[in-house]
């Protein structure tokens, strides 16, 4: 099979569980291009393996230092692998790492906030604003709140 | 049948234990069946399942004429995407039932928009358990395809402005 050099690779990131499981809901968005799977745990790989390649990079937040190095190693290590021309991620901690590190490579980044941040935006999400290229959020008086936001409806 | 379901990830003995009371004491006009999780208490006044598996899960969401939850985001919107009145209970970051109080901001909102009934403690439960035969919920509609365009649109611009 020829590759398609103008085909987009697209890295699509979420922590297992809720923020997961809102991005597969768009799955079908990312149909035709090059999609890498990022993820913090096994649950759901066998799924995401349908759709394209995945790395497990695991669980970390802020209470366990050594475990957010570790992660921040793999994520690193799946960005200059991949060398994805955009990220697209619902969070969390991961989400903000890969959008970070893939911007520095000269990626784009897309940010869809979870429902649940309800009165505002999540940390993570909060941090990637500045330097997402589009960052929609699902409360629509989330994006009166914030510059830069924009709300277009809930993924669930 | 009120399907009780307080979701998987960590136990919920304090919702669980709530209704198992509230039943004991008051007994209760229709039957009750739950997912419970990884919860270890374990009700005496009805039936209750570790884990359903996801068809059968589903399927007692749409034969349940209402449904008592934890605050989380799927039940909730699974809930009222069958139009089922809902009631729940947010988990506490105090009690270590989930590790922040984001379930209690979820449900206050969708309790404002007329979607749901909420207790927030167990002494309100009573009372909310009573309202949710006669409470009709506020439709809503998630529209994944307005999200799913959007991003589709910048995905193109981006594809485009490559090849230029």
């Amino acid at each position: 099979m020829v590759k398609n050099k103008k085909k987009l690779r697209v890295c699509l990131v979420a922590s297992a569980g809720g923020h997961l499981s809102q991005l597969l809901r768009l799955a079908d968005t990312w149909k035709g291009y090059e999609a890498v799977y990022v993820t913090t745990t096994e649950v759901m790989q066998n799924k995401l393996s349908k759709y394209g390649k995945v790395y497990i990079v695991g669980e970390c937040n802020r209470q366990h230092p050594l475990r957010v190095i570790k992660v921040l190693l793999w994520c690193i290590r799946a960005v200059l692998k991949e060398r994805p021309d955009v990220l697209i991620s619902t969070g969390a901690a991961v989400g903000c790492i890969m959008c970070f590190f893939g911007k520095l490579l000269g990626a784009k980044v897309a940010w869809i906030d979870s429902i649940t941040n309800v009165e505002r935006i999540s940390l993570s999400g909060r941090m990637v604003r500045h330097i997402a290229d589009l960052f929609l959020v699902q409360w629509s008086e989330l994006a009166e709140q914030y510059s830069n936001v924009e709300y277009v409806g809930t993924v669930i | 049948m009120i399907f009780l379901t307080v979701g998987t990830q960590f136990p919920f003995d304090r919702l669980v234990k709530a209704v198992d009371e509230l039943v004991g004491r008051n007994g209760f006009d229709e039957q009750i069946f739950a997912q419970i999780g990884d919860s270890s208490y374990q009700p005496q006044n009805f039936k209750a399942i570790p884990l359903l598996e996801k068809k059968v899960f589903d399927k007692h969401i749409s034969e349940a004429s209402c449904i008592v939850s934890h605050a989380g985001i799927g039940t909730i919107t699974m809930a009222l995407d069958c139009e089922k009145p809902i009631l729940v209970m947010p988990r506490l970051k105090k009690y270590g039932e989930v590790v922040n109080d984001h379930q209690v901001a979820i449900a206050k909102r969708f309790e404002e928009l007329g979607h749901i009934l909420v207790a927030y403690t167990e002494e309100q439960l009573p009372d909310k358990l009573k309202q949710l035969k006669s409470f009709i919920p506020r439709k809503r509609k998630a529209n994944p395809d307005a999200v799913a365009n959007r991003i589709r649109q910048f995905l193109n611009n981006l594809s485009e402005s490559r090849k230029g």
